[in-house]
């Protein structure tokens, strides 16, 4: 299939910007690219919903690939689209089209099956092509293949990571990944990752900035332009990947990552800083981890505590791990930072955290299906079980906080406290020595925020997960690609929703902390301040940068520009004004921001222009 | 009905990319329209039909036309087999 004699070509793609930081390695790919398939046949009355099946399928790949041809053409040239205007018409061929609506309406084959046997004979026909073009072009039928078969199937395209060794230095390429990928990555030490689909704030892009592996998401068609073993750069800070570089390309990389690593020794400097403003202004800066051993960072990084413990990367690790299991995890991060202040977030599952054990696996809505703490309330052993690990793990400490996520009445966190109290009281009658806690709710439901002042009498803080929060409030699936710009942190309704919160909880006399994924940008960060949040949670190797944002500008300031900012209707308006205030303090202090570059990254990516001051922190050592 | 011949003066053969220009043309045809080569005679508006006759660089082939736009259609067809795909410039 792979031509040898075929010189390579320098090929660069632009994608999401998915956890920075710069990488060079060898290609390896996720893709399984056997598909499990059966020939079980359809009953009768089958038929026209199999019919239909597939030829949503075969719409969708077209709308697929359609989009993929309009970055190609962006991006590359009008050359290299072409390939997909053949595919595309390959999918629309009645040559293959016909014979599978036949097998399925006469045989009763269904569609997966129908679709496997037709397009494995096309494949092998081109295989044994005299025109070496043509055997190369069955990685295309291939691709086809994978993208039809993942449609048509109910459990998305096989890929497996088992058996499978990471080089050290490999750059993983994949249609998708879960976060169940990128835990493994850990271990493995792989240098990157590229995928065709997801967004900077999916949770695999958080996790892969959480373990400082650069990568690049939404590129369209990676998995199939990029071959194993091909040699490549995966710019995360920026979005973009380079499959075979030149010379220069390798070089200028090379530098680039020399000059990271000597940014990254810099803001070090910050860290026994207070993060405090200009006049004063105290915010408390926090971490948020997945795993226990990430402690070790949070003092490291100069973090006031944590501020999210994501517990349930330990269920998806586990699965359904015991009360010693957990209670041996909570307890190295809630004694290895007594006194800094510990908050443990109860099982979230679900969404995209699927843990097999403990997920329904068939829901359309899974965002706003079964997870989180509606789990937990109807699994209560399980709950108990964790909380009793939770209060166990405590012993002798005085810096715990414990955190219910996706509240989204008044009766969830009531019952919430009513099971906590229990196990409380049963641990004290075995004479355990509970420590005390204080009780938080997650607020990213907006009928949380309407209910918030009844909620603040409740607890004695509030998280605002504005991951959730902003998704819920603009109805925008934050893993949609086509939609991913509608994901506006600083729309209006998100700003005002935020402000309510911070008001009610001030007045109730209880803290606010922030912990989504806007914290980190600096526009963010000022906007954030100027509402009156305390506390800011982020990944623990954004609090340098943040520290030194804040440490530039007055709350004064920052509450200044929210009066304004609090009149404007239009997000775009928002922005404007904040970029046109701060783009060149944000230039010059060499932090980065997504907002600020956003429109130089939309109309002209070329390398030369790159904006060299972007600082993060992924190649500490 | 029209038949005519063309050869086929491009370095790597009708592959992908030649296959999606011919069928450009030919989906577009009000007539019906084959392409005959190497004893196989098959439909001009699937592109995989094309593709799968594998046709090598240097060859000839016939293109069967039969319908209201023959001449416009050959037309276009032998403009597209001269200009060699409008590819020649590609260095895979």
């Amino acid at each position: 299939m792979k031509s040898t004699t075929t010189p390579k070509r320098r090929l660069m793609m632009t994608g999401v910007p998915a956890s920075p930081g710069y990488a060079m390695g060898r290609v390896q790919k996720l893709v399984n690219q056997e598909f499990s398939v059966s020939s079980d046949p359809i009953l009768p009355e089958r038929v026209p919903k199999e019919l239909s099946l597939f030829q949503k399928a075969v719409r969708q790949s077209l709308r697929e690939l359609e989009i993929a041809k309009q970055n190609i053409q962006k991006m590359v040239s009008k050359d290299d689209a072409r390939i997909l205007d053949a595919q595309m018409m390959i999918l629309q061929d009645p040559t293959l089209i016909d014979p599978v609506l036949e097998a399925i309406r006469k045989e009763h084959q269904n569609s997966r099956w129908a679709f496997h046997v037709r397009m494995k004979e096309i494949i092998s026909q081109f295989e044994q092509s005299p025109i070496q073009l043509l055997r190369e072009r069955s990685v295309d039928l291939s691709d086809l293949y994978n993208r039809m078969m993942a449609l048509l199937g109910d459990s998305g395209p096989v890929m497996s990571m088992e058996g499978m060794t990471i080089e050290e230095s490999a750059i993983l390429i994949g249609h998708t990944l879960n976060p169940s990928h990128v835990i493994k990555l850990k271990q493995g030490q792989a240098m990157a990752f590229a995928t065709d689909t997801g967004g900077s704030t999916s949770h695999v892009s958080i996790l892969a900035r959480a373990l400082k592996i650069p990568a690049v998401s939404g590129l369209s068609d990676i998995s199939v332009k990029a071959e194993a073993g091909d040699f490549m750069i995966v710019d995360g800070s920026n979005g973009l990947v380079i499959i075979n570089p030149l010379d220069s390309d390798i070089k200028k990389y090379k530098a680039k990552i020399e000059a990271f690593k000597r940014q990254a020794q810099e803001l070090l400097t910050t860290r026994r800083l207070e993060p405090q403003t200009l006049d004063g202004k105290y915010v408390k800066l926090m971490a948020n981890i997945e795993f226990p051993m990430e402690a070790d960072e949070v003092e490291t990084m100069g973090a006031t505590g944590v501020g999210l413990y994501r517990s349930e990367f330990l269920f998806i690790q586990k699965g359904n791990p015991s009360c010693e299991e957990q209670t041996e995890a909570y307890r190295y991060i809630i004694h290895r930072l007594n006194p800094l202040t510990v908050t443990i977030r109860t099982l979230d599952a679900g969404g995209d955290k699927i843990i097999p054990e403990l997920s329904a696996t068939d829901e359309s809505n899974p965002f706003m299906g079964w997870r989180s703490i509606r789990v937990c309330l109807d699994k209560t052993e399980i709950f108990k079980t964790q909380l009793r690990a939770i209060l166990r793990a405590g012993e002798g400490c005085s810096n715990l906080r414990i955190m219910f996520p996706m509240i989204s009445s008044v009766h969830e966190i009531q019952e919430s406290k009513r099971i906590l109290a229990a196990v409380k009281q049963e641990l004290l009658d075995q004479g355990v020595d509970v420590p005390p806690y204080e009780i938080g709710i997650m607020v990213e439901v907006p009928a949380a925020v309407i209910m918030v002042d009844e909620l603040a009498r409740e607890v004695d803080f509030f998280s605002i997960g504005t991951n959730d929060l902003i998704q819920f409030t603009l109805a925008v699936d934050r893993s949609n690609e086509r939609i991913a710009s509608m994901f506006q942190p600083h729309h209006p309704a998100v700003l005002r929703m935020i402000h309510h919160v911070v008001q009610a909880a001030h007045r109730e006399g209880i803290t606010v902390s922030v912990c989504g994924e806007m914290v980190t940008e600096p526009l963010s960060t000022l906007l954030l301040l100027g509402l009156g949040v305390d506390e800011l949670s982020m990944t623990p190797w954004n609090i340098m940068e943040c520290k030194k944002f804040i440490r530039s500008v007055s709350y004064e300031e920052a509450r200044t520009m929210v009066h304004q900012v609090m009149s404007m209707s239009h997000t775009d308006e928002i922005n404007h004004l904040l970029k046109k205030k701060y783009m060149q303090k944000i230039s010059d202090l060499g932090i980065s921001s997504f907002i600020v570059t956003a429109d130089f990254n939309k109309s002209d990516r070329t390398l030369v222009k790159l904006n060299d001051h972007i600082v993060n922190l992924d190649v500490l050592e | 009905m029209k038949i005519r011949t063309l050869k086929v003066i491009n370095k790597m053969g009708v592959h992908a990319r030649p296959a999606g220009a011919i069928v450009d043309i030919t989906s577009r045809a009000q007539s019906d329209v084959f392409l005959i080569y190497g004893g196989t005679r098959a439909n001009a508006k699937s592109i995989l039909n094309v593709m799968m006759l594998a046709i090598t660089p240097g060859s000839e082939v016939q293109f069967e036309i039969n319908g209201s736009d023959e001449d416009d259609t050959f037309q276009k067809l032998e403009k597209l087999f001269n200009d060699r795909f409008n590819e020649e410039h590609y260095d895979p």
